[in-house]
């Protein structure tokens, strides 16, 4: 045991110390999560996996618009293709839901290839307009396809496998912090943040940013894309409403309140928007998506770094912690 | 952002600023906690000598007015079996008690609902969410902790397909909405042309797309067959399609608002079909209130009205047992707890889903899931509702949808002929 | 696979359909094109538009074409209050409206469409309606519904009124100058707020009087949530026909109209409407600054 700890955890908790505060804590909110998982009650665990799909959606939403600024109101597309992607595999390909998690993402990442090619050059509202109207055109094929069920969509019984469920986001969780926290670092963070800043200016100084946006789009497709298969999988279905915009707001919303661009905003966002949404359910349902709304509009306004920026401005001690 | 700029401007004292670090992770984790937490512990004790249901229900969100209708209805039938002596097993007397909880119409709410009314609030029976997506996330939280759910409010076909085995149907399955209508056109005006128009949602296509084809198969001519988004926001083209291809009847629609879009379009594509038959819509009172002269003659299935006379005498002669009130007794009961409002067909169907229960755990004379499963595969019962029998998948076979005409501003049952309180009016003339 | 007959028809009806579409545009596109602001709530305040119509009918049987006029009236109000509560802030004293300025005004808009988009289910829980009918007319064996052709009028009229008020008064022109450059107009005397709320207003005008046309053509079934259904179909409209050019949500309208209602004479209807969205995505891709010159 002694041996375990020396070799094995104290190199390690070392090395993650020196990756700093934010990568700690995170580690540690995670690594939590994973041990404690088979102790949890099962209403609980069953509420901790739809916090992490969630969390994993503000993520993925949050390479992309939180990292570059462009506004992808149509985030949603993913999410129903995952999910599509995994019924199709599973009802027409027999696969077992893990293999239709990885076609998730798969579909996910090569939409955001097709999307991203053609839609990432346009500036601003354009390229929101452009996004908003893929998950409305995607609610319409599906509707219309006997091959995808119509609209009677595709319901499965898969039982109840929530602890495979659980451990298949938490990895893809895990993998996305990461991969965001990476992608605030170095040279990497220095050209993300500068194309956020001024995007002329970026090219101008050398940033390859069309094959920047592009990748940050593509992971972030493929991640809501498995993400998606994953939820798919928790409510035993996948049907066109999927596609509903209330979805992609909610996302927004997420890393909005949350922080857009940094590594704990779209954590701190899933917490804030969705613990309290299942409280609220037994006591007061209808208050709560105007709640969301209001605090969208004043954040928006008046604090515009969510969460997490707005504590790094006013608190400067605290940006060397909160990432 | 980056670890150099954040250390050179940041030269407070990295004890301090430890110590801050994990503060705000504690004051996280325990806001967590506490929310977690007051889930947790929001669970209901269930009092001795009850028998505890669970469900979730759509008070708010797109399902609202039909969720709350079978809310009341589910209240009210409550009240009766409680009034009544309660439910008799193993030589105990029960009474019901309900636990329910708003799933704003939307499934992410559904599997941490149903799973703490499982797990933490114990209940004993479940009842199915409204609509057929939601039904899909419930329906294995039942066969994973061994509850039966009664369906009264998912007509969609396809959740009896995916083989669960605690899932049981109380009302008539969105194949057979249409019937009615294409029964009566066969019987009475079998050189019709028929055109379904209906929309792609999973209950609306389902009941459009079995209509069309029961129409084929019993040798009707179908000259349209064509689904329709439900936001959808111009027919025209459909209905001149249809018209112009000399179809007689129309059938389909799908729910409120595009069904009142159809009545409306056609007045302007200048189509006047024989017949029209349209889903949900047409059995709402602002269907008529919003569309005062064309909604005349139009006919609409329904599963239930408060016209429609089920008897114990009825039950006993064609073999069914029979349980709980009249279809007078049980609206007046629920006009007095509604503040004087008329039950709908779906307060009615959910009534009905607590009343099958209640006879089932009587006649399995049995708490346990099985027994009370076994009952309801095997049981005949006839209620204020109708006539309930399930197939092997749960799929309610027994009840039969009668079909409903707006005539004088009236809504009137006119099919089957047994039921029927004035006859069918033919043709539809547009006012 | 469609016969000529229902091929025409649809041509017929799309044209009247865009008409009802151009209506409900123009006030979105008045506003993006002047003060480069795309207000994401756009469909709820057709949707208020729309209520507006109903209670003026069900309290004084006024028609919805009177009724626009009241929506109308209504909307320079709200319009200025809107502007005054979300873009003053971010507007005022800017000389660049830059991409962080239309980013922070497009998720403050969204955000109150969302809230207006509940509060509205909460009150309104069953659909409504007008009691309105029109009636159609028959030209040459083809049913037309004269809703749909007083609802085109009445967007021909909005573009011309507004084509002459841009052009022909100073405030209209005042407004066109910011709308190109802001330092111009400032040196030539505008107050650039003053327009700049101006402008929200007509375009809040024209976006409620377009939410009373919409039921014209739309008399019954009306919930809270239909602005969820146009605000898209605008957005579309706005981006094909460019923004600021005030027939451009005419040709736009027109466009997605006959496209949707062709189409579905050939394929599925859910195929039609993913086309006539997808559509807008090619427009972007080769000419974003819409099909008007």
């Amino acid at each position: 045991m002694t041996d375990l700890r020396t070799a094995w955890f104290r190199p390690a908790w070392r090395k993650l110390k020196a990756l700093g505060p934010t990568a700690q804590a995170l580690a540690v909110a995670l690594v939590a999560l994973a041990a404690l998982g088979p102790i949890l009650p099962v209403a609980l665990f069953v509420i901790a996996i739809l916090f992490m799909i969630y969390a994993t959606w503000a993520y993925s939403i949050n390479l992309i618009t939180g990292m570059t600024g462009y506004v992808s109101f149509g985030h949603v597309v993913f999410v129903g293709t995952g999910g599509y992607a995994l019924g199709y595999g599973v009802k027409v390909w027999n696969l077992a839901p893990l293999a239709g998690v990885a076609l998730g993402g798969l579909f996910g990442a090569l939409l955001a290839v097709g999307i991203g090619a053609v839609t990432l050059r346009l500036r601003g509202a354009y390229f929101a307009i452009a996004t908003l109207v893929t998950p409305l055109a995607a609610f319409y094929i599906v509707s219309g396809t006997p091959a995808l069920g119509d609209g009677a969509g595709l319901p499965m019984n898969l039982g109840f496998q929530i602890g495979t469920q659980y451990y298949t986001i938490w990895a893809l969780l895990t993998a996305e912090v990461a991969l965001t926290w990476w992608a605030t670092r170095g040279r990497l963070g220095l050209g993300i943040h500068a194309l956020r800043e001024d995007e002329d200016a970026a090219r101008a100084v050398g940033i390859h940013v069309p094959r920047l946006k592009l990748i940050l789009y593509v992971l972030s497709g493929g991640f809501a894309g498995a993400a998606g298969a994953v939820f798919a999988w928790y409510v035993s279905g996948v049907f066109p409403d999927t596609f509903s915009l209330l979805f992609s707001l909610t996302m927004l919303a997420m890393i909005i309140i949350g922080g857009m661009g940094t590594v704990l905003g779209p954590m701190l966002g899933a917490v804030i928007v969705l613990i309290p949404h299942l409280y609220l359910l037994r006591i007061l349902p209808q208050g709560e998506p105007i709640a969301i709304g209001v605090a969208v509009i004043l954040i928006a306004l008046f604090l515009p770094g969510g969460i997490v920026g707005t504590i790094r401005r006013y608190v400067p001690e605290a940006r060397r912690y909160l990432e | 952002m980056s670890q150099a700029s954040g250390a050179e401007t940041a030269p407070s004292a990295p004890k301090a600023g430890r110590g801050k670090i994990i503060a705000i992770v504690v004051a996280i984790l325990i806001l967590v906690a506490i929310a977690a937490a007051a889930v947790y512990y929001l669970s209901q004790p269930t009092p001795t000598g009850t028998i505890k249901i669970g469900f979730t229900i759509s008070k708010t969100g797109t399902f609202t007015v039909e969720g709350t209708n079978s809310l009341n209805g589910i209240l009210a039938a409550q009240a009766w079996v409680n009034a009544h002596g309660g439910v008799t097993a193993g030589g105990v007397s029960y009474q019901f008690d309900l636990d329910y909880v708003d799933d704003q119409s939307q499934s992410a709410n559904i599997v941490p609902t149903y799973t703490q009314i499982v797990t933490q609030d114990n209940a004993q029976f479940l009842l199915a969410p409204y609509s057929s997506g939601l039904t899909s996330a419930a329906a294995p939280i039942a066969d994973q902790y061994g509850r039966v759910m009664l369906s009264h409010g998912g007509a969609s076909n396809t959740i009896y397909q995916q083989g669960y085995q605690n899932f049981v149907g109380v009302l008539s399955p969105a194949s057979v909405y249409l019937r009615g209508a294409i029964d009566f056109i066969k019987a009475n005006h079998p050189t019709d042309n028929l055109a379904f128009l209906y929309a792609s949602d999973s209950f609306s296509s389902i009941a459009g797309s079995s209509g069309a084809a029961y129409a084929r198969s019993i040798g009707l001519t179908v000259v349209y067959d064509q689904s329709y988004p439900t936001t959808v926001t111009d027919l025209s083209t459909q209905l001149t399609a249809a018209k112009n291809l000399a179809a007689d009847d129309l059938l389909g629609g799908g729910h409120f608002t595009d069904g009142v879009l159809l009545m409306q379009q056609l007045a302007g594509v200048g189509w006047t079909p024989k017949l029209i038959s349209l889903l949900v819509a047409v059995t709402e009172p602002s269907f008529q209130a919003q569309l005062p002269g064309v909604s005349n003659n139009v006919t609409g299935p329904s599963q239930w009205e408060t016209s429609v006379v089920f008897t114990s005498a009825m039950a006993s002669a064609a073999g069914f047992d029979w349980y709980g009130p009249t279809g007078a007794e049980f609206t007046s009961l629920y006009g007095s707890m509604t503040s004087g409002a008329t039950p709908t067909y779906h307060s009615a169907e959910a009534a009905a889903s607590i009343f099958v229960l209640a006879h089932a755990i009587e006649a399995a004379n049995s708490l346990n899931t099985t027994q009370v499963r076994a009952e309801l595969a095997s049981m005949k019962l006839m209620t204020f509702f109708g006539k309930f029998q399930v197939d092997s998948t749960g799929l309610q076979v027994a009840h039969e949808m009668i079909v409903d005409q707006w005539q004088a501003a009236a809504l009137k049952v006119v099919w089957p002929t047994a039921v029927a309180v004035s006859p069918l009016q033919y043709p539809y003339t547009g006012s | 696979m469609a016969d000529i007959g229902t091929v025409v028809a649809s041509l017929v009806y799309g044209v009247l359909l865009g008409f009802v579409f151009a209506a409900i545009a123009h006030g979105l596109n008045l506003i993006w094109g002047v003060t480069k602001v795309v207000n994401a709530a756009h469909g709820e305040f057709i949707m208020l538009g729309a209520y507006g119509a109903y209670f003026l009918n069900l309290a004084w049987g006024l028609d919805p074409l009177t009724a626009s006029l009241i929506d109308a009236a209504l909307g320079l109000g709200v319009g200025v209050a809107f502007y005054f509560a979300f873009l003053h802030r971010e507007l005022r004293g800017k000389e660049q409206i830059g991409l962080q300025t239309e980013l922070v005004t497009l998720v403050a808009t969204f955000g109150l469409g969302l809230a207006i988009v509940n509060v509205g289910t909460l009150a309104f829980r069953y659909p409504v309606g007008l009691r309105y009918n029109p009636g159609n007319v028959v030209l040459g064996g083809l049913s037309v519904p004269l809703g749909g052709v007083y609802v085109g009028l009445a967007s021909l009229g909005i573009i011309v009124v507004s084509h002459l008020f841009l052009t022909r008064t100073y405030l209209g022109n005042a407004i066109r100058a910011y709308g190109q450059d802001i330092v111009a107009a400032k040196l030539m005397g505008v107050n650039p707020t003053a327009v700049a709320a101006i402008a929200t207003g007509i375009g809040f005008a024209m976006t409620m009087a377009g939410g009373a046309f919409l039921t014209v053509y739309l008399r019954a079934g009306i919930t809270p949530l239909i602005g969820l259904t146009y605000a898209p179909i605008s957005f579309v409209i706005v981006v094909l026909g460019g923004p600021g050019k005030m027939w451009g949500s005419l040709v736009g309208g027109v466009t997605i109209g006959v496209l949707l209602d062709v189409l579905q004479a050939f394929v599925p209807v859910e195929f039609a409407y993913a086309a006539a969205f997808l559509f807008v995505i090619p427009i972007l891709a080769l000419r974003p600054e819409g099909i008007l010159r």
